[in-house]
């Protein structure tokens, strides 16, 4: 009865020590306030850099994507083109080991899509009027089973002979996703050297701010520890400061984030407009994975960097 | 209460601070280490608060030997143990009450018990009335006995007064000795470290001189004799 009475003693004076410890470290924010302000400042540079990064990754990726749907060959054949020779034609390209779809597009078909892409242009219309005949070829068009492979792709479908072929379409597309990959590449190593770069100043700025604030609280530390105050008394304020200053950080990027989001995301929506990719909706739906795990990175960085201050410091 | 066995204690490089010190000293007694500026006095402090650690021998504080103390011991250690010194160690932002209730709140006590046990050792010390002023507003001497009721709201068993009239004029002086005394007949151990030779004199206790980091002469009813 009388050990359970202390244990509830204790856990009352753990409580009461802790919110002591959590006053003591919103007032050294606010003491110290210019220090304060510079420290979440290079806090909010380094997040909105590992944000940008992510905005980089972001958007390539689904860049490649879109090229990589947009993947295919066409075949032209000849206008005169017997159905069978045709569809014979296509069993035997669909045959091939490369080869996801191929797609008959007639010359009907062909005509419409035509109109259809043309048809804010009226000179070009009234020139298919003025022809009075169909001018476009039937085609096949071939989509890739892998684009990785689209070198063998292409390498096969040169071998393929026939006479109703009139013409093969080989856009480089490979050499247009490696292109997005080197440029994706590129900017994500920057980032990730910018980002670097803010995370290692981070902790240095991070590092000085509770060494100052110790510095300046050196009084005060030193008659805590004569009257008797434990260790963990003195220096968990500076640790719950740096985790003061980490939330602090995380909040105002997310507060400065989000409306450079909507600044972007306009002309995002209008390069994948055929997509719907919406950058606002990406971060809304990863919202708390996205920030929560920048929280919890940037908290690991910051009291990793305040336990070296105040090991190294707090000995008054 | 308090003992040293051959107690030793160098400064790098070469600085012999104590050699073999042998001391005793039982509870409830009052008891004046003298000696000059330099000899060792603070040292002897240090080492019983556990602020230094001994390079030989062996200290015993209220049955605990506290020679190797663990650094997470040091607080609880520091609790038993009131401290008082020269410089008066307050915090200038706090009143008196709040420098007071500081030491309580440090160690985790509740609201409760230092609302009840600061106006104790507030009326302790006489300073019940000035209780909301801070320290830049009061003399010294009323300064030093802050200290004092800080020194004694975990109720210590061993207060222990490093040149507690350092700064102080011979009145106040005078008053913090007598509070000394004071705290002295309630039954704590009180270990005055001093050179002022009229407070020792006065004070026909024991007096411990202390000479180049040695234990030179051990009087029960002493004078300071240097």
């Amino acid at each position: 009865m009388i050990s359970k009475s202390v244990n509830i003693f204790y856990k009352f004076m753990f409580i009461l020590s802790f919110l002591r410890v959590i006053k003591a470290s919103v007032q050294d924010v606010g003491r110290n306030i210019w220090l304060s302000i510079a420290t979440i400042t290079i806090l909010v540079l380094a997040l909105f850099s590992i944000n940008l990064l992510l905005v980089v990754k972001i958007i390539s990726s689904e860049t490649i994507q879109a090229v990589k749907e947009k993947i295919d060959v066409s075949l032209y054949l000849k206008s005169d083109s017997a159905e069978t020779e045709i569809v014979n034609l296509q069993s035997k390209i669909n045959a091939l080991s490369q080869v996801k779809q191929v797609n008959y597009i007639s010359k009907a078909e062909a005509l419409e899509t035509f109109r259809i892409e043309h048809k804010n242009d009226p000179e070009i219309l009234e020139a298919l009027i003025e022809l009075g005949k169909n001018p476009l070829s039937p085609s096949l068009i071939v989509k890739p089973k892998d684009t990785n492979k689209y070198d063998e792709l292409i390498e096969s479908l040169v071998k393929v002979e026939d006479d109703i072929i009139e013409s093969k379409n080989f856009d480089d597309h490979k050499a247009m996703i490696t292109k997005i990959n080197l440029i994706a590449e590129k900017a994500s190593q920057a980032g990730l050297f910018i980002s670097a770069l803010f995370v290692i100043i981070m902790l240095l700025v991070v590092y000085n701010s509770i060494r100052v604030a110790i510095y300046t609280h050196k009084r005060e530390i030193g008659i805590m520890k004569l009257v008797g105050a434990s260790n963990w008394f003195i220096r968990a304020p500076y640790l719950v400061s740096s985790l003061v200053y980490t939330f602090i950080g995380v909040l105002i990027t997310i507060a400065l984030f989000y409306p450079f989001l909507g600044l972007l995301q306009p002309y995002l929506a209008s390069f994948f407009s055929d997509y719907g990719f919406n950058l606002i909706s990406f971060y809304n739906s990863n919202f708390f994975m996205i920030f929560g795990l920048e929280f919890l990175a940037a908290a690991f960085i910051n009291v990793l960097a305040s336990l070296i201050a105040v090991g190294k410091y707090s000995k008054v | 209460m308090i003992k040293l066995h051959n107690v030793s204690k160098l400064y790098e490089p070469d600085t012999r601070a104590l050699h073999e010190v042998n001391l005793h000293i039982k509870p409830g007694e009052f008891v004046s280490i003298v000696g000059q500026s330099g000899t060792g006095k603070t040292t002897l402090v240090k080492l019983l608060i556990g602020e230094e650690k001994v390079d030989g021998g062996k200290i015993v504080v209220g049955g605990w030997d506290i020679t190797n103390i663990a650094q997470p011991e040091i607080p609880i250690l520091r609790r038993q143990i009131g401290v008082v010194f020269q410089d008066f160690k307050l915090l200038n932002r706090k009143t008196l009450a709040e420098n007071v209730a500081f030491a309580l709140q440090v160690c985790g006590q509740p609201i409760k018990k230092i609302d009840s046990v600061v106006p104790q050792v507030m009326k302790i010390v006489g300073l019940e009335d000035k209780m909301h002023r801070y320290p830049q507003q009061i003399s010294g001497g009323e300064q030093q006995r802050v200290v004092i009721a800080r020194a004694l709201v975990h109720r210590p068993r061993i207060l222990l007064a490093d040149e507690p009239t350092g700064n102080l004029d011979s009145i106040n002086a005078d008053e913090i000795i007598e509070l000394l005394q004071k705290i002295n007949k309630f039954g704590t151990t009180v270990v005055l470290v001093t050179h002022n030779r009229d407070i020792v004199n006065k004070l026909r206790r024991r007096v411990i001189t202390v000479e180049d980091g040695m234990l030179v002469n051990d009087q029960q009813v002493g004078k300071y004799f240097l």
